[in-house]
């Protein structure tokens, strides 16, 4: 069986994704857990002109960096053929009907490393419009 | 290319240059750097003193369909260029195959939570065509998380995986038979068990196209009516006789021999053209051409490691009698030495007689763990002299000879001026 790498992006114009990493668990609190779409996680801010970023989730605050990768990352999809219907007698058993087509490349990403630091909120008002706005919880399991 | 097209609103008439116009529009919008709202391009290229919401897509899920698979920039162009394929049978590893080379994919989890955003260009993951233009009007734009990636593919080089394609080719070897059966070619095709194309081995076979091409050649193989065949060796024998057998009779200097004056003898005598040309390439090596006419010059090795074989075809015999044999049988004006039988034969001792016993490198598996058992159950201890014909084939990436040793055997070495012993771990 063999199955060819596709890739339509051409030589070096392969679409870029991002990576956010870190270290531990992000979960959403219970009656949201159903309904991830759309939930926001958090904040990605970069303060300065550096390449430190830092990652607000819930009460918790992330410090990291922009890092590259040592080995570029390809994006596949596996996509299953669906069957022509027709029932010719010489069916090559050979073909597969997989697919593997090159979506996307990671060279980037941004990776948190650091224990999150509890932020104290700004008095109620602020954590009034947070609270009601639904929103995910870090809550860190380390590794 | 924004000049060319103006060039030609010159010199065409009015509705003409409307279009024209219009198509200028379009390229400059599409030119236009993306706003990078949505994406991935809004988080690695987040400007200083800014900030974006990152949440969870619309389409956000499993995606069980989308592996990350990790490779060396120097495999690139391979991918880009699609020449790279994914080869193997259901029930066995999936590996990877560039032109040259064979690769081992493994799953390496990740207990870090990887959040997978797309390029804001992905239109997989458009649910309509709003999710793909983000509203201008958005302060802080939004990157979506397609996905929680587990871990990802990794690659490693592995030796291809060619045992398999001596085993398919053996199913069927040609012999002499078929070419009585020639004129029936049809019959051949349909009643066809192990009868193999190339394209039919690429399939089978978990190799790179030039492991698999290089492999054949070391086997031999000839590819007849589309198929990739090894010959009986009964019937190369036969060939290879014929072959001498004319020499001396037209007293052709098996040095220079002529391509065409022993192929069209040979077909004269019944043999099929294709098969005459291989035995030239399997006995002997090709001499720079002389005045358009190909000139081959048979190898002393190769043709008296053939007369050995068929000595020692029925068992093992007594080494007196053996070289006796061997020396009348190889072509006149050969010469025959025993270190031609290098990784071909073994001798043992039995009484006060030395017996020898074919065990050819050729017929072991090319897989280390395998060959070295093998290997140690023909004898239990092995000196390195004898020891390294039968493993100086071996490959594996990242392994040198010494790392072979190391893992598959156990070195003793009785006293400091004794020979060093390999034995089995």
């Amino acid at each position: 069986m063999q199955i060819r790498v596709k890739c339509k992006c051409g030589e070096g114009k392969c679409p870029e994704w991002a990576v956010v990493e870190l270290q531990g668990v992000v979960e959403a609190q219970p009656s949201f857990q159903d309904r991830l779409q759309n939930l926001e996680i958090g904040v990605l801010c970069r303060p300065s002109s550096q390449p430190v970023y830092t990652f607000k989730v819930g009460y918790h605050e992330l410090t990291g960096s922009k890092v590259a990768l040592k080995k570029p990352m390809l994006v596949l999809q596996k996509t299953k053929r669906t069957g022509t219907g027709d029932t010719d007698v010489g069916t090559d058993t050979n073909s597969s009907n997989v697919e593997l087509q090159v979506i996307g490349i990671i060279r980037h990403r941004i990776l948190f490393k650091t224990r999150p630091k509890p932020l104290i909120s700004k008095p109620q008002p602020a954590v009034k419009e947070k609270a009601s706005a639904p929103g995910a919880v870090a809550s860190n399991q380390t590794a | 290319m924004l000049l060319s097209l103006e060039l030609r609103i010159y010199s065409v008439g009015f509705p003409t240059i409307l279009i024209l116009i219009l198509r200028i529009i379009i390229v400059r919008e599409m030119e236009q750097p993306q706003s990078g709202n949505g994406g991935a391009e809004a988080v690695l290229n987040l400007e200083p003193s800014s900030s974006i919401s990152i949440a969870y897509h619309s389409l956000f899920g499993p995606h069980d369909d989308l592996i990350l698979l990790e490779l060396d920039e120097k495999l690139l162009p391979d991918i880009l260029q699609q020449r790279i394929t994914l080869r193997g049978q259901p029930d066995e590893d999936a590996v990877l195959c560039t032109g040259s080379k064979t690769y081992s994919i493994k799953f390496v989890g990740n207990s870090n939570s990887v959040f997978l955003i797309p390029s804001s260009d992905q239109t997989e993951f458009c649910e309509n065509s709003l999710d793909c233009k983000r509203k201008d009007d958005d302060q802080q734009g939004v990157a979506s998380v397609i996905k929680v990636a587990p871990g990802n593919m990794e690659l490693v080089e592995v030796a291809p995986r060619l045992d398999k394609l001596k085993l398919l080719l053996s199913e069927n070897p040609y012999t002499f038979q078929e070419d009585l059966e020639m004129e029936d070619l049809e019959v051949v095709e349909k009643g066809n068990t192990g009868l193999y194309k190339w394209d039919d081995l690429v399939e089978k076979v978990q190799a790179s196209d030039e492991e698999l091409r290089s492999e054949l050649q070391a086997l031999s193989a000839v590819e007849i009516g589309g198929y990739w065949r090894i010959v009986d060796v009964k019937y190369m024998d036969t060939i290879l006789r014929m072959l001498l057998h004319n020499s001396v009779i037209n007293d052709w200097s098996l040095d220079a021999l002529n391509e065409d004056e022993v192929v069209s003898m040979l077909e004269s005598d019944g043999y099929p053209h294709k098969l005459a040309h291989h035995c030239l390439h399997v006995y002997g090596n090709k001499v720079d051409e002389n005045l358009g006419r190909q000139v081959w010059k048979l190898d002393e090795r190769r043709v008296c490691v053939h007369f050995a074989r068929e000595i020692l075809k029925e068992g093992k015999r007594k080494m007196e009698s053996f070289m006796k044999e061997w020396m009348q049988k190889i072509p006149e004006g050969m010469q025959a030495s025993f270190d031609m039988l290098e990784g071909e034969v073994l001798t043992e001792r039995l009484g006060v007689e030395t017996w020898i016993h074919a065990f050819s490198v050729s017929s072991l598996p090319s897989s280390p763990a395998e060959r070295f058992s093998i290997l140690f159950r023909e004898r239990p201890k092995w000196a390195w002299k004898d020891l390294q014909p039968y493993i100086r084939d071996l490959s594996v990436p990242g392994l040198s000879s010494e790392g072979l040793l190391l893992k598959y055997t156990r070195r003793t070495q009785p006293t400091q001026d004794a020979e060093p012993v390999f034995s089995a771990r």
